[in-house]
């Protein structure tokens, strides 16, 4: 299968004109610096003077708050400041919270509401000694009891926010073509219900903040490692109580990962800000993983879904009816993208056009939701297929035949599906029989994981072996204003012109330098992904350069517009579109330039290879003199890349409706061969196969690093991966790595990837999204072919994660 | 606590310890309580020494102690006196990347990279007492570490191809046609 050999990227031969980095393996730049120690995260920010915070976290998951008694931290020498929620009242303002009717203080404000949820903040000369000062601060409780179990809220014997009377804080019912006439007339309607575990990123960095505050300019400098610090940067100057230009986030070049999780690290960032102001000194504050797991506000969807299919005898999908409860935790942060965005692939690679869609988001005593990879589309895709494949047993059609006879077919496409958003490329049914033929060629065959021989004799020592083939989509590129126009009532909606739409582009600025060099800007932060290579690549095939001549930096909050950065897969559409903007400008400011100096029309000039080139001479202008030259910013452009479907009539209808939009489709077609210990209920996954289509591969290097990243959460959310609460004490169950496990070497199998191509006709370079890709299919894939392992025991993997616990009761009730 | 309980910086209990970091002696008054990790990262200015978990799963603060694979997180810094510990900054040689940095590098093998000091580390050792592992034996080699971004496909073959590299530094005196590197500057 398809191995991606590296490029170098420093290589001096000339002819640069016919080659191209776009589409190679280049090494990342960001390397270096991370292999040798040298990288700076935020945990290695610490400026002189700097204090450390610590925080107090209620022990309980629902409580009154009689009392916090502090006096025995204050008297202490070594304690700096403690804050508790009425210190925050008397100067700033509560966190936006996501959904309007709650007031979210950044600490509990009368009641704690979680386990873990901050109460107090005490600040010291370093970790260890503002430790001790928070064991000092006691804070009386009355226990309230929690409410813990997600349709149990829905009940409201237990409200988590009284005022606001219902647990339930946001539902809604969409009915797209006619459902109930496609129920009514099917001759089938299989019913199902599928349920998720909470997962999310965990990533390896935990949240970061140092902040100082200038009296001078009573303005905030917070450095920190949230997500999106550009479009989040609202929940912390408007906390702080100050405009957007005094509060600026600096996000260092090496995040240790996020995965959408640290979109939501707002409030230490707000804490930490408050304490610099208090004190005049900068405060740092590094979450341990403790409280990161246990109370971080970095939870992802735990969902119940209640799904039905209507089928004709032929096998043919005739509508779908999605029901299901999202457990948000105790803060509704968030949310309505997370529930919503399914309906960018709300029949996946389907075709139904008859479909409903009704939610009830609901509120428990449990930490408040982040993003993660996926963003909520992960469970859609699992509960979907997991329906398919009873249906498909119901009616005694091979599963994958049964998805085959359903699926968008390549002339079909452009696609637009019930929900409006449109799938741009590929082949479903090409990429699903290229899979069976890779399978056949090297696991069917003899000696293969799948010879049937084998596959018999491992299921008479209790090992049963099983794959099932599906095709996933990815939806790409997010930035349109779909969350706003959710909250806007119908008759505006009804109104709504194209001139209304508010989309979100992505921002590139580039420079000359002296030497002839190139520096670049990213309004976006980075957690790995490889942005910095990625636009080098790029901007060296635009300018005739060498990826190592480009140089790229990143612009904060304050210096950045206010728009989008790296989510939902954006980038790498993103940022190629934004560097061929960026490079196309740049050249044509250069060859202006050129020909102003020579005093010469612009058509007798040309830009090629690194220089200017005067026609018909064999004169010529190097970018470093022409950087010399440059007296009025010639040499310095800046460009927005337009969302995607900004200009494309077939999205006219979508982005004047409310649904979502993502105008990028990239698929995989997943076969994970699963083997099932019915003894003790353990599945392993034995090699992974993938079949993947992101577009343009802008550096397959990069692209399959996400890819095979991806999968590994995906087998982590299937298997292992679980967020557990007690449910009588709403305490937390996972709140180490010892019990909350992610996968490691030893449950991680081969994956084996091959890719086809069809490029987006969307977007600039005909790349798609790739960045949530195999969380969003992995789970999915890995519980169909759990299925398809079980069928002869009649078992299914009915609720991720399939633990081995979950498993070996789901057998031993299918042998009463 | 009660505050009488609780001891202020100003009395608290101290030690010296000597240790040998990546080849120089370091002395310092410091805690008992003083973990090793931060010892190696505030005291030593090793911030290639990552804490990830703080509980011995993750490995990030993977480094080796007179020879040991240990997890710094999960010893107190009193506990290297006398001992040499050497960390991911002590690899390089004169600018120039170990064949283990080299190999990640090369075969993209890290993402975020903050796992990616102790996968190095621990990869070192790991070749060090095979320098030919199969995967099953890398796949062993490497379960004390977790990696969050790259689902470790590519660190496997980064170690294959760090036992290659050493394998011809053993055999050709150094010889390896590394390709050039893109990322350097």
């Amino acid at each position: 299968m398809s191995e991606s050999e590296p490029q170098a990227g420093h290589e001096t031969t000339g002819e640069l004109e016919d080659r191209s980095f776009t589409g190679q393996s280049v090494r990342r730049f960001e390397d270096r610096r991370i292999l040798t120690g040298e990288a700076e995260y935020i945990h290695d920010v610490t400026p002189p003077n700097c204090l450390e915070m610590a925080i107090v976290r209620s022990v309980h998951a629902h409580a009154d708050i009689v009392d916090v008694d502090t006096s025995a931290a204050e008297e202490h020498p070594d304690c700096e400041l403690v804050m508790t929620v009425e210190d925050l009242k008397e100067s700033y303002n509560p966190q936006p919270c996501g959904l309007e009717g709650f007031e979210e203080w950044s600490l509990a404000d009368g009641k704690a509401r979680f386990v873990g949820e901050p109460i107090a903040v005490v600040v010291a000369e370093d970790r260890y000694l503002a430790e001790d000062m928070a064991d000092l601060v006691n804070v009386e409780y009355e226990t309230l009891d929690p409410v813990v179990d997600g349709m149990t809220a829905r009940e409201g014997e237990v409200l988590v926010h009284e005022e606001y009377g219902s647990n339930v804080a946001d539902n809604e019912r969409i009915a797209f073509g006619d459902p109930d006439g496609a129920f009514e007339d099917a001759d089938h309607v299989v019913e199902g219900t599928y349920e998720w575990g909470r997962v999310s990123g965990v990533p390896l960095e935990t949240a970061g903040v140092v902040a100082q505050y200038d009296e001078n300019g009573d303005s905030f400098h917070i450095d920190c490692n949230i997500q999106l610090h550009t479009l989040v940067d609202d929940t912390v100057y408007e906390t702080l109580g100050r405009p957007a230009d005094r509060v600026e986030l600096n996000v260092p070049a090496d995040v240790g990962g996020s995965f959408g999780t640290k979109i939501a690290i707002h409030r230490y960032c707000n804490l930490a800000a408050m304490a610099a102001e208090q004190l005049g000194q900068p405060v740092k504050f590094v979450e341990d993983r403790i409280e990161n797991l246990q109370g971080g506000d970095m939870h992802c969807s735990e969902r119940r879904y209640e799904m039905r299919l209507a089928v004709d005898d032929d096998g043919t999908m005739r509508g779908l009816d999605v029901w299901f409860v999202d457990d948000f935790g105790a803060w509704p942060h968030y949310p309505v993208n997370q529930v919503l965005k399914p309906l960018s692939v709300l029949t996946n690679s389907y075709d139904v056009e008859d479909v409903v869609y009704e939610y009830d988001l609901v509120l428990t005593n449990k930490t408040a939701q982040t993003a993660y990879r996926g963003f909520g589309v992960d469970p859609h895709q699992y509960a979907l297929e997991m329906l398919v494949d009873d249906a498909a047993r119901e009616l005694d059609i091979d599963p994958t035949e049964f998805r085959r006879r359903n699926l968008i077919t390549p002339d079909q496409l452009p696609y637009r599906i019930p929900s409006g958003n449109i799938y741009d490329s590929g082949d479903y049914p090409g990429a699903m029989d290229r899979m069976d033929e890779i399978l056949d060629e090297n696991e069917r065959c003899e000696g293969g994981l799948l010879d049937p021989d084998i596959v018999e004799q491992r299921r008479e020592e209790g090992y049963y072996r099983g794959t099932q083939t599906a095709v996933l989509i990815e939806p790409g590129v997010s930035g349109s204003d779909w969350t706003d126009r959710q909250r806007t009532d119908d008759e505006t909606i009804e109104n709504r012109t194209r001139e209304d739409v508010a989309e979100l582009p992505e921002h590139l600025r580039a420079e000359v330098k002296p030497d002839g060099t190139v520096l670049a800007w990213l309004a976006t932060d980075s957690s790995g992904q490889g942005h910095q290579t990625l636009v080098a690549q790029l901007l060296a095939d635009e300018l005739g350069l060498l990826p190592s001549d480009i140089e790229v930096d990143y612009l904060d909050s304050v210096e950045a517009p206010t728009e989008y950065g790296s989510a939902a897969s954006r980038m790498a559409v993103m940022l190629s579109g934004a560097s061929v903007g960026v490079g196309e400008q740049l050249r044509e400011n250069l060859a202006e330039l050129a020909a102003d100096h020579w005093g010469v029309e612009r058509e007798a000039v040309s830009y090629r290879d690194g220089r200017v080139e005067r026609g018909g001479t064999d004169e010529s202008l190097s970018l470093a003199k022409l950087a010399e030259l440059d007296d009025e910013g010639r040499t310095r452009v800046s460009y927005d890349y337009e969302h995607p479907a900004t200009g494309i009539s077939e999205f006219d209808d979508a982005l004047t409706s409310k649904y979502p939009v993502y105008p990028t489709a990239a698929y995989a077609v997943d076969a994970p061969i699963v083997e099932v210990d019915v003894e003790t209920g353990e599945v392993e996954v034995l090699k992974f196969y993938t079949l993947r289509d992101c577009g343009t591969m802008l550096n397959p290097m990069i692209v399959e690093g996400q890819a095979h990243g991806g999968i590994a959460q995906g087998l982590g959310a299937a298997l292992m991966e679980e967020f557990g609460y007690d449910q009588g004490s709403g305490q937390p169950q996972a709140i180490t790595m010892f019990d909350y496990l992610l996968p490691s070497t030893k449950n991680m199998p081969d994956i084996e990837m091959e890719h086809t191509s069809h490029p987006s006709p969307f977007t600039e370079t005909g790349a798609k999204g790739v960045g949530e890709g195999g969380m969003i299919d992995a789970p999915a894939a890995i519980a169909c072919s759990i299925n398809d392992a079980l069928e002869p025991l009649g078992v299914t993997a009915d609720r991720l994660p399939f633990t081995a616990h979950r498993a070996r009761k789901r057998l031993r009730e299918a042998e009463e | 606590m009660s505050i009488e309980d609780m001891p202020h910086s100003g009395d608290r209990p101290t030690r010296e310890i000597s240790v040998t970091v990546n080849g120089e002696e370091v002395t310092r008054e410091v805690e008992p309580r003083l973990k090793l990790s931060d010892f190696l990262r505030n005291e030593c200015d090793l911030q290639g020494v990552r804490v990830g978990c703080e509980h011995g799963v993750c490995g990030a603060c993977t480094v080796s102690l007179d020879g040991d694979t240990v997890k710094s997180c999960l010893l107190y810094a009193v506990q290297a006196e006398g001992l040499a510990v050497e960390t991911v900054e002590g690899l390089a040689d004169d600018g120039q990347l170990h064949p283990v940095q080299e190999a990640f590098h090369e075969e993209h093998a890290l993402q975020c990279g903050f796992c990616t000091s102790g996968f190095v580390m621990a990869t070192k050792s790991l070749l060090e007492e095979n320098p030919d592992p199969d995967r099953d034996e890398v796949k062993e080699g490497l379960a004390d570490n977790i990696c969050r971004c790259t689902g470790y496909q590519n660190i496997y073959r980064a170690v294959d191809r760090a036992a290659d590299k050493l394998d011809a530094v053993e055999t050709d005196g150094g010889a390896d046609d590394t390709a050039t590197d893109g990322g350097e500057r």
